[in-house]
């Protein structure tokens, strides 16, 4: 079937097509425009601009530890009213069903769960099968895990971590790896309380600092695209700025990917020994080519904490909003879930404000990623919102006046001019996800990328424009109109196929049955598990 | 082999499924109870929102106490394999189901080969007739009891003894139980929802936390039916709730009192009731009240079922085909291939023929 999407304002920064024209689809793939050709279909564009699906690097979507999540707060996700029935379990709260529609109908068309635990690859693949719609992907999360600790203290060659890495991505079915707080969730078996770039788990002789460059470096030598993807230590911890600058420091020239850098942000100036360090960060980041991060911006109102950083979130409990928590000591990292409700105190606002002030302060659209660490920062539902803000500083101001001022005169956020174009959020939002995971069939609107694309309405209200697309495309098949779901289809998980070593996997066979009393065939599944027509899509590592 | 039945007549697969569809159709109040695989739990669901069902697990009770110390209070929990790695003092709480003996067994065999002490001591927690797992080489658990106290009176009195309190009646052999406690790195408590009040759980957690004050515990989540917290995961997964949940009004609602499913067939709520479970179903209890309510049996039968409307044979998970199901050893979802694979449909294959034949708007999700 041939598609043509009529008259819009097309925005394709990595084409550099900037402007009202036609854009063409041929069944699933975006198609130069045919010569003469007759469209089946004809989409008026008029007064829209059209841009690629988005890509999300960094939400937590499904797995074991987001269940908990669902399981521990019936209250918060209750649903509210029964709505037309367009979609199965349409009326669900914060189900895998709702999450596949909600993402769709903003124009976001493959989301990234960024937390696996390898021992969970199984239950967060049939999660995220469940997720309708848009593609997924995942990263497997390595770094306190007994084999791996094992080997660095032991000083294997690189070749044998790397075959371990690669056994784990293929095993696991994941896009890239993951080291959240490096040697702290193993440390705190060990009843270790806090941990830092340069702490050692005390078992192992091994450094959080060891951990993340052998990690950083398999990841690279692997040709895995996506670079290692970093949780660092301290999270949320006044003065946590000094820990994400030695990291940044920690690059060292290969690449690096730090999450979530807001929670990250803070320094220990003003009576409160809590103040902003966005700026110093921002910096940071601008002199560092090599380093990449997402915000993981924090939103007003209630949300819950999910995180494999099972030390940060054990001393995080005394906060839980409601007073409730499940701590879980896991194979590797666990996790813990705690609820919380940012207020618009001097606290919160002052997360509000650096995160903001880090998407403001620096300035290479390619190297900044949109995100609230969903659900941790915020839900992903206040996506809209945020894009009002990156782009009107207009709406920062109005939001201000509401918030702390005490906490606002430590922030250099009232001060800043800037505001994202639609160009910008192009790169932020579809070019650069999609460079920096290695997917080349997405993120821009090129003859032969899949027909993944998002079509706008312009409107006063950037919300309400780009939470409600007039038009979404997904593989061809249009998924949304007018802000609703019009049709309902399956994605797939898009997984890397590193071959695994024999030599590995035998002695993987070994450790399992002599350490767990199990064989390996206990942790892997095949795919026809996940009981879907096409669970997975393959992406290639670099050569 | 006859695999379907419509009231003790045989019939075809598919025509079972279609009057079980408009038996669902025209029921007022149909429920579920399910002892399921994922996939079948998956399934259920979905023609759950169709018909407009509620859905239980066969043995509701013990699950909903285990949702419930969730859903309510949270926990601190430990995965199996680091309990059998790290923990180097096992406290067994109250009676386990059968189905974790062999795990308990391992764990009193082996030793903690992450731990610096390379030994494991054994306790467990009940009043004075609780009876433990079989250990090996007549190995016993070294017993804390406050005689013919509950089980949640000898935790609350052994939480209070830990905290250097007085109680009104101590807890047995709780100098070994400190002294051990004092030496340990990381103690695990195993416990289940099977025959352990709510309240108990409730005590133990707040044990567990005291003790992570100053050093490490967790506990072990050994659920009283490994299909039930499958079932419960895949529940909670996919409509935001654990089971009992019900679809009467449209969306699903979690109500763990009013959609006990026991409850509501014992009180005459329902009027149809749908069974999904690969273990033979038991003949139904006589009712006290003249009930009028319609039975469907999805079974592992070579005969129909008594006092079913309409029967339909299904194969056992891991057994007559290949299934995913939560593993207690691992803690997590597992695949299992057919051990003596069959001709007998998955519960999910017949669910979703069953579904097939209810008119519905929207596309089914499973
Ligand atoms: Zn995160």
């Amino acid at each position: 079937m041939l598609t043509k999407i009529a008259g819009g304002d097309i925005i394709d920064p990595v084409n550099g097509r900037l402007g009202k024209s036609d854009l063409w689809i041929r069944d699933d793939k975006i198609v130069a425009a045919p010569a003469g050709g007759a469209a089946d279909r004809t989409i008026d564009a008029a007064g829209c601009i059209v841009m690629a699906g988005a890509i999300d690097i960094h939400s937590h979507i499904g797995g074991g530890n987001v269940n908990t999540a669902r399981l521990l707060l019936p209250e918060q996700h209750a649903a509210h009213q029964a709505r037309p029935a367009t979609t199965p379990l349409s009326n669900a709260g914060w189900s895998t069903f709702q999450t596949g529609c909600l993402y769709a109908k903003m124009g976001f068309t493959t989301v990234v769960e960024p937390a696996m635990s390898p021992g969970a690859a199984l239950h967060t693949h049939l999660e995220l099968a469940d997720i309708p719609i848009i593609d997924k992907a995942t990263l497997a999360i390595l770094g306190n895990d007994d084999f791996l600790l094992s080997m660095i203290r032991d000083d294997a060659s690189s070749q044998m971590i790397e075959d371990y890495v690669a056994w784990t991505v293929a095993s696991t079915r994941a896009l890239g790896v993951k080291v959240i707080n490096a040697g702290a969730a193993a440390a705190f078996k060990e009843n270790v309380r806090t941990f830092s770039l340069d702490d050692v788990v005390p078992s192992y002789g091994v450094s959080s600092r060891k951990i993340v460059k052998t990690l950083q470096a398999a990841v690279d030598s692997l040709g895995v695209p996506h670079p290692l993807h970093v949780h660092c230590n301290n999270l949320g911890s006044p003065g946590s700025a000094d820990t994400a600058a030695a990291t940044i420091a920690a690059a060292e020239g290969l690449p690096l990917h730090l999450a979530h850098l807001q929670f990250y942000g803070y320094g220990t100036e003003g009576k409160r020994k809590f103040s902003s360090a966005a700026a110093r960060l921002a910096e940071l980041v601008n002199a560092t080519p090599e380093v990449t991060i997402d915000i993981g911006q924090v939103m007003f109102g209630q949300t819950v904490t999910v995180s494999s950083d099972v030390m940060r979130q054990f001393s995080a409990r005394g906060s839980a909003h409601p007073k409730k928590s499940v701590i879980h000591d896991g194979d590797g990292n666990g996790g813990g879930i705690v609820p919380y409700s940012y207020g618009k105190d001097f606290y919160g606002t002052m997360q509000w404000a650096i995160g903001l002030e880090l998407f403001l302060l620096i300035d290479d659209p390619w190297r900044v990623f949109f995100t609230t660490d969903h659900p941790n920062g915020a839900p992903f539902t206040a996506y809209p919102a945020l894009f009002e803000l990156l782009m009107s500083r207009e709406a920062r101001t109005e939001m201000m006046a509401g918030l702390s001022s005490s906490a606002m005169a430590l922030s250099t956020l009232a001060a800043i001019d800037r505001e994202y174009t639609f160009e910008e959020i192009a790169i932020m939002t579809r070019a650069a996800p999609a460079k920096l995971l290695g997917l080349t069939d997405r993120g821009h609107l090129g003859a032969g990328a899949i027909a993944d694309i998002a079509v706008y309405r312009r409107d006063g209200s950037i919300a309400k424009m780009l939470g409600q697309a007039a038009y979404v495309f997904k593989d061809g098949d249009l998924v949304v109109q007018d802000g609703e779901i019009t049709h309902y289809r399956w994605g797939k998980a898009l997984r890397l196929s590193p071959s695994p070593d024999k030599a590995m996997v035998r002695r993987l066979e070994d450790y399992h049955q002599q350490r767990y009393g199990l064989s390996l065939d206990w942790f892997n599944f095949p795919d026809s598990a996940i009981a879907r027509e096409q669970p997975f899509g393959e992406v290639a590592c670099r050569m | 082999m006859a695999v379907a039945w419509i009231g003790n007549r045989e019939t075809l697969v598919e025509r079972a499924a279609a009057h079980a569809a408009a038996l669902l159709g025209s029921s007022r109040c149909p429920v579920f109870s399910l002892d399921t695989d994922i996939h079948g739990t998956r399934a259920a669901i979905a023609l759950a929102e169709r018909v407009g069902a509620a859905y239980d697990h066969v043995d509701g009770a013990a699950l909903s106490r285990e949702t419930a110390l969730f859903t309510d209070k949270g926990a601190m929990t430990v995965a199996p394999g680091e309990t059998r790695r790290r923990a180097d003092v096992v406290v067994i709480v109250g009676e386990l189901p059968k189905i974790h003996h062999e795990f308990v067994g391992e764990l009193a065999e082996t030793v903690p080969d992450l731990s610096a002490k390379n030994q494991r001591e054994i306790f467990l927690v009940g009043s004075s007739g609780v009876s433990a797992p079989p250990l090996n080489k007549g190995r016993k658990a070294t017993l804390l009891s406050c005689g013919e106290a509950s089980l949640g009176a000898t935790l609350a009195a052994l939480r209070a003894q830990c905290r250097g309190r007085q109680t009104s009646q101590p807890v047995s052999n709780f100098d070994d139980f400190a002294k051990a406690l004092e030496a340990a790195h990381f103690p695990v408590f195993l416990f289940s929802g099977d025959a352990t009040e709510g309240l108990a759980l409730e005590m133990l957690q707040g044990l567990i936390t005291d003790l992570n004050r100053t050093s490490r515990a967790s506990g072990l989540h050994l659920p009283a039916s490994e299909n039930g917290w499958g079932s419960a995961l895949a529940s909670t997964w996919m409509t935001g709730f654990p089971l009992r949940t019900g679809f009467a009004r449209g969306f699903p609602e979690f109500d763990p009192w009013r959609y006990d499913v026991a409850r509501m067939i014992a009180a005459g709520e329902a009027d149809l009731h749908l069974r999904i479970s690969s273990s033979i179903v038991q003949p139904q209890k006589k009712q006290k009240k003249k009930s009028r309510m319609t039975m469907i049996a999805l079974a592992k039968t070579q005969e129909p079922v008594a006092g079913a409307a309409v029967t339909i044979a299904i194969g056992e998970a891991g057994v007559d085909h290949e299934a995913v199901v939560y593993s207690s050893r691992t803690g997590s979802l597992r695949s299992v291939d057919a051990r003596a694979a069959s001709e007998l449909p998955s519960a999910a294959t017949i669910i979703r023929l069953v579904a097939s034949h209810v008119s519905a708007k929207a596309a089914l999700p499973c």
